[in-house]
């Protein structure tokens, strides 16, 4: 059964080819500093839309996007819906059983809302527009130790093998008559032993195998190693990065100055 | 009337998704109780696919599985595993009991067989596979050999009248891959239906009757493994090679040699040929 190998969309746009992954891992951390500085729902939106024109000029898809945005949008209604109920300042709108619903309280959970879908799509996006060799890289070149990357690239590459391990491991049991459809989900998690118990031996003899066959390919003995990918951080790069550092301060300032907050004093 | 089939694919089509390539294209294939086939031809062929709209793993893009004459799409997989076996070419993709006897237990425990009868069932598929006297041990403390046959034996051990085994004999030396396939065999002459998907063309040759070439997604090659490994024109589009002794016991036919199914038998019978005499070097 096909699995996909990762989250990354090769596309022929700037954002894939000419920004530097450190540059969009500084934005990524920006767009972060800049969802959890205001809970002003106008201002998120803004932010929220800005990221979508991002999205597009990345060359990304409605079906490249469309897991994470539904994910938004239901981690959105969530927010609507959860809010209200801890918020009582304004004037009620209306009552739903005991809670009363108030205005203020369902802006802030818009704005709640909002804030964890900019992390979302910008996480995602950047997953998207970054390849996993160059995610690493872009690591290493901040500053990471090269091992630490090597697992994290590991990690990343390990996940769709082991997803296609337990479409197998999932298919073989069940061709022996295991039903893992039916029943409470206490039933149902003790019924997964037989998933599970393969899924970690194979796991865990993968990575033993991986670290054996890197050992034998010299890997760790030194303490420093080169790296086939040449990043390049052009004038553009420093452009876009020092646009980033005056979002971010200027995000804190106007919050500080008491801009872009919907509640004083909350979130 | 003839017998209804055990499977019978009526062309089948298959992808995986939605604007994804097809895999299948138009498949038809009847098979007999009592058949042991061979599906072969190269990786991407579509033989596993295949093999899995035999137990509703796969479900037919288009055209139809019957089961026993039954429609797969009509029946659970937990009920079809009562008559379509499958044993997976990675034993470690299944076995995780502490005990072979637990691990051979566990199929024909999911299919609601009573204590008594599972006992039975389990005993006489672990005498079969010749692991009677590891019945306590820890599947993972057992050879990779052994542990292919621990997972026949739990495949064995739901008693399904059809068994489909992919790349029976993988990772197994000489003698395991002619213990497995012995046991096959048997099966088959006691009725069952064994559908093996292989690489290896020298068991095919000397254990089973019937081959189906694959290619491309279409069956491009079906009848008697002789005949089959005489069309050259379909090995080559499926990049098979017949094994050595089927190719030399096919240039010999002109000196009374006949359709050779290993090396041992092209030896015994050039060996008769030649009346037994031996070079002064002791060669035939």
């Amino acid at each position: 059964m096909p699995v996909g190998y990762s989250i990354y969309r090769d596309r022929p746009s700037p954002i894939h080819k000419r920004i530097d992954p450190r540059t969009k891992m500084l934005w990524l951390v920006v767009l972060f500093g800049v969802a959890l500085s205001f809970n002003q729902p106008i201002i998120l939106g803004v932010v929220a839309v800005g990221l979508l024109l991002v999205a597009r000029v990345a060359k990304l898809t409605w079906s490249d996007l469309r897991a994470f945005l539904l994910l938004s949008l239901w981690l959105l209604l969530l927010s609507v819906a959860i809010w209200p109920a801890y918020i009582h300042q304004g004037s009620m709108l209306f009552a739903v059983g005991p809670v009363a619903v108030t205005g203020p309280g369902l802006l802030f959970g818009l704005a709640m809302g909002l804030r964890i879908d900019i992390m979302l799509i910008a996480a995602s996006i950047w997953m998207m527009t970054t390849s996993p060799q160059l995610l690493t890289a872009g690591l290493l070149a901040i500053g990471l130790p090269y091992k630490a990357g090597l697992a994290m690239a590991s990690a990343i590459r390990f996940i769709p093998l082991m997803n296609a391990e337990r479409v197998t491991i999932v298919e073989a049991q069940r061709a022996r008559g295991l039903d893992l459809a039916h029943g409470n989900p206490a039933r149902r998690a003790f019924r997964a032993a037989p998933v599970l118990v393969p899924l970690f031996s194979r796991a865990f003899l993968t990575a033993q195998n991986l670290t054996v066959a890197m050992d034998a390919r010299g890997f760790g003995a030194g303490k420093t190693r080169t790296n086939i990918i040449r990043l390049d951080f052009t004038p553009l790069d420093r452009m876009i990065c020092a646009l980033a550092v005056i979002v971010l301060i200027g995000s804190v300032v106007l919050r500080l100055m008491g801009i872009g907050g919907l509640i004083g004093g909350t979130g | 009337m003839s017998e209804t089939p055990i499977i019978d694919v009526a062309d089948v089509h298959f992808s995986y998704g939605p604007g994804l390539p097809e895999v299948l294209k138009g498949v038809n294939l009847s098979i007999q109780r009592g058949e042991f086939v061979a599906v072969v031809g190269q990786n991407g062929a579509g033989k596993t696919t295949l093999a899995k709209h035999f137990n509703g793993l796969n479900k037919a893009t288009l055209g139809k599985v019957k089961i026993a004459g039954q429609p797969v799409e009509d029946q659970a997989l937990a009920v079809i595993a009562r008559t379509i076996g499958y044993c997976y070419q990675n034993p470690d993709h299944q076995i995780f009991s502490s005990s072979v006897v637990k691990e051979v237990g566990f199929g024909p425990g999911n299919l609601g067989y009573p204590p008594d009868q599972v006992n039975s069932l389990v005993e006489n598929a672990l005498k079969l596979v010749g692991l009677t006297a590891l019945r306590d041990a820890h599947p993972f403390s057992l050879g990779r050999g052994q542990r292919q046959l621990v997972a026949v034996a739990s495949v064995l051990a739901m008693d399904p009248p059809v068994l489909v085994i992919d790349e029976p004999t993988t990772g197994m030396d000489r003698k395991g891959s002619a213990a497995i396939m012995e046991l096959l065999s048997q099966w088959a002459s006691d009725g069952r239906s064994i559908i093996a998907i292989t690489h290896d063309m020298d068991i095919v040759a000397e254990y089973i009757p019937r081959s189906i070439v694959m290619s491309g997604g279409e069956i491009i090659a079906d009848g008697p493994t002789q005949e089959v490994f005489r069309n050259q024109a379909a090995l080559t589009r499926a990049h098979l090679v017949a094994p050595a002794a089927v190719v030399v016991s096919d240039r010999l036919v002109s000196y009374g040699v006949k359709y050779a199914r290993s090396v041992d038998d092209a030896v015994q019978q050039v060996t008769s040929i030649c009346g037994g005499r031996r070079s002064h070097a002791g060669r035939v």
